[in-house]
């Protein structure tokens, strides 16, 4: 009897997230510097006849922009809903993996390398950016090894090599000042821009990554119990592990090779998706995406609202709201 | 009560140890041990911290991997045998183990089908069944949808051996399952690993801290020191004032239980 409630408890709080996800689309195709109601933003997106203006700035400029915030706000969302599985510490975020500075890292080495590129980040970037993060992520699997992983180790060797990544990309931008101007968005994380192009090089991998995310759920609950229960369950540790691993910096370099590293919001969204569904993976990543999707959403709605004609990136915004409210978050767990 | 009457003439062996030896890093822990587990019998590993128990378990469970020598499960080597077929032989509930507070009970039991699903993973009839047995015999079907974080430490332990009874394994190892609990929680648990043992002829191999619960729910001790066998035998045989001196470096009486006459250890100086 508890059982089916519970069954349907969540049933319904995914169709309300969804419904809820359906409103924050709307209202953040609606918003921008030309004010477009709901109701015809709907109707465009339905194809119904409206103004053709209003139909060019929803279908080529506002749509994929919105597309792209609801994938990776997803990705950003499973990654560190992945991460906090794998390294057993629900502060771990997808930065750990080493993907987002990676990626950061090789992006700006691209534009400081390639004359030709900096006029123009180009469709090339996201694959350079991509390649980076894995490059990124690899490092720290592979320098976090020591026979066998332990979590507290990946924890430290992602934030190590992290700063490390950081402060080398701080050094090639000081070399190399005119990049900055083509990549500070990015280096914060910004949606400003991001037409069909973007899209196009994104969705492949988001489909991919967050798929594949999604199917390692079961074995991720095993993993959560610990090493030694899991190998008495029969888990293959090690390869789950890397697997996961693996998955969670896929997620993260696509995501940032597109939009930049955006920061908290891999740490914010598992974190209130926890509190909503419990720590059951089969549960819990599928709502870390919803979430994760809905707060980019709203963010990115909110920030454009209040900043124009200056647009502040998301990223920036994020960074400034997120952290205020998961020290909330956390005060409020003390008794 | 430790006079558990074995159907089987000939002894089978479920687990054996050969020339194990174990260590981490620099430190030998098992420098050449030896031993076989009697099928369908309780075996209680006893010893001072420090002495190899959980080693021992844990190598026995493949969950540590040998410097040398073989662990065979049914005959065969262990580590030759896919870890999931093992899982369906064996389960091991190591110390204090954690997992995520807002996983509900019923959530962390049904992990223990893992190496028994098939390719979707999802649960069967059977497997519904398992869980739902398990949870009974571990008396926490009605906690079965509280989260781990509302759960006091003796529904907690339950918990988790609800999760190595739903495994369904005929091999159970357990590491020191009654720490943390009061003495009517500590029997409780041992009371209900009695009962697998009786009813459904499992094999358990037990580390146990208390040496009077060993005698009492036991029938056979392994006392280890410096992760060497130093006596194995009948509980009446291995609790004694020279075994306790030399072992746990402790002078002790042994007197016999007033109600049933088990043997019952009274430690009254340390010999340190």
């Amino acid at each position: 009897m508890i059982q089916r409630l519970t069954a349907r408890y969540y049933s319904l709080l995914i169709l309300l997230s969804l419904l809820v996800l359906f409103v924050l689309f709307v209202l953040h195709v609606a918003v921008g510097s030309v004010a477009i109601s709901p109701a015809t933003v709907i109707a465009a997106l339905f194809n119904q006849p409206v103004e053709p203006f209003q139909h060019i700035i929803i279908w080529d400029l506002r749509l994929p922009r919105a597309l792209i915030a609801l994938l990776v706000g997803a990705m950003f969302g499973l990654a560190g809903a992945i991460l906090q599985v794998i390294m057993r510490n629900p502060l771990a975020e997808p930065e750990m993996t080493g993907a987002t500075s990676g990626a950061v890292l090789f992006a700006v080495l691209w534009l400081a390398l390639a004359p030709a590129q900096t006029a123009q980040p180009g469709p090339v970037l996201p694959f350079v950016a991509l390649i980076g993060g894995l490059v990124g992520g690899a490092l720290v699997y592979l320098l976090s090894w020591q026979g066998q992983h332990d979590p507290v180790l990946l924890v430290l060797t992602g934030v190590l090599i992290s700063a490390v990544l950081r402060s080398a990309i701080s050094i090639i931008l000081l070399l190399r000042q005119e990049v900055i101007g083509t990549v500070l968005l990015w280096l914060i994380g910004s949606l400003n821009g991001l037409v069909w192009t973007q899209l196009d090089v994104l969705w492949p991998w988001a489909l991919i990554a967050l798929s594949l995310g999604l199917t390692c759920a079961s074995l991720a609950n095993v993993l959560q119990l610990g090493e030694e229960n899991a190998t008495s369950l029969g888990l293959n540790v090690p390869l789950t592990r890397l697997g996961l691993f693996f998955v969670a910096a896929l997620l993260t370099a696509s995501a940032v090779a597109i939009v930049g590293g955006i920061t908290f919001l891999g740490l914010l969204a598992p974190h209130l998706a926890r509190r909503a569904v419990g720590a059951d993976a089969r549960r819990l990543f599928p709502f870390s995406m919803l979430v994760g999707a809905g707060i980019l959403l709203a963010a990115d709605t909110l920030t454009q609202a209040i900043s124009q004609p200056v647009s502040i990136p998301v990223g920036a915004a994020l960074a400034l709201l997120g952290v205020p409210f998961f020290l909330y978050l956390v005060w409020r767990r003390k008794p | 009560m430790n006079q558990h009457a074995n159907d089987q003439p000939a002894h089978k062996t479920a687990l054996a140890a050969q020339s194990l030896s174990v260590g981490y890093g620099e430190r030998l822990v098992i420098p050449a041990l030896s031993l076989e587990i009697t099928m369908g019998a309780i075996t209680a590993l006893v010893g001072p911290n420090g002495s190899g128990k959980s080693t021992v378990l844990k190598t026995l469970a493949r969950l540590i991997a040998p410097r040398a020598g073989v662990v065979y499960l049914d005959g065969k080597a262990i580590s030759s045998l896919p870890t999931r077929e093992v899982a369906r032989q064996l389960a091991i509930l190591p110390q204090g183990p954690t997992a995520p507070e807002e996983l509900t009970v019923g959530e962390l039991v049904e992990q223990g089908r893992y190496p028994h699903a098939g390719p979707l993973r999802m649960l069967r009839e059977q497997d519904q069944a398992a869980i739902r047995q398990a949870l009974a015999q571990a008396n926490m079907l009605e906690l079965r949808e509280r989260r781990l974080d509302s759960l006091s430490g003796g529904e907690r332990q339950r918990a988790w051996i609800a999760l190595a009874l739903a495994q369904s394994t005929p091999i159970l190892l357990l590491d020191e399952p009654t720490t943390f609990l009061d003495v009517g929680h500590q029997l409780e648990v041992l009371t209900l690993i009695q009962q697998l043992n009786r009813r459904q002829g499992k094999t358990i191999v037990l580390v146990l801290h208390d040496l009077n619960q060993a005698a009492r729910f036991a029938e056979r001790i392994i006392a280890l020191r410096d992760g060497r066998i130093v006596a194995d035998g009948a509980p009446r045989d291995v609790l004694t004032a020279d075994l306790l001196a030399e072992v746990f470096q402790v002078k002790a009486a042994i007197i016999n239980h007033p109600v049933d006459g088990l043997p019952v250890c009274l430690p009254y100086e340390s010999n340190a």
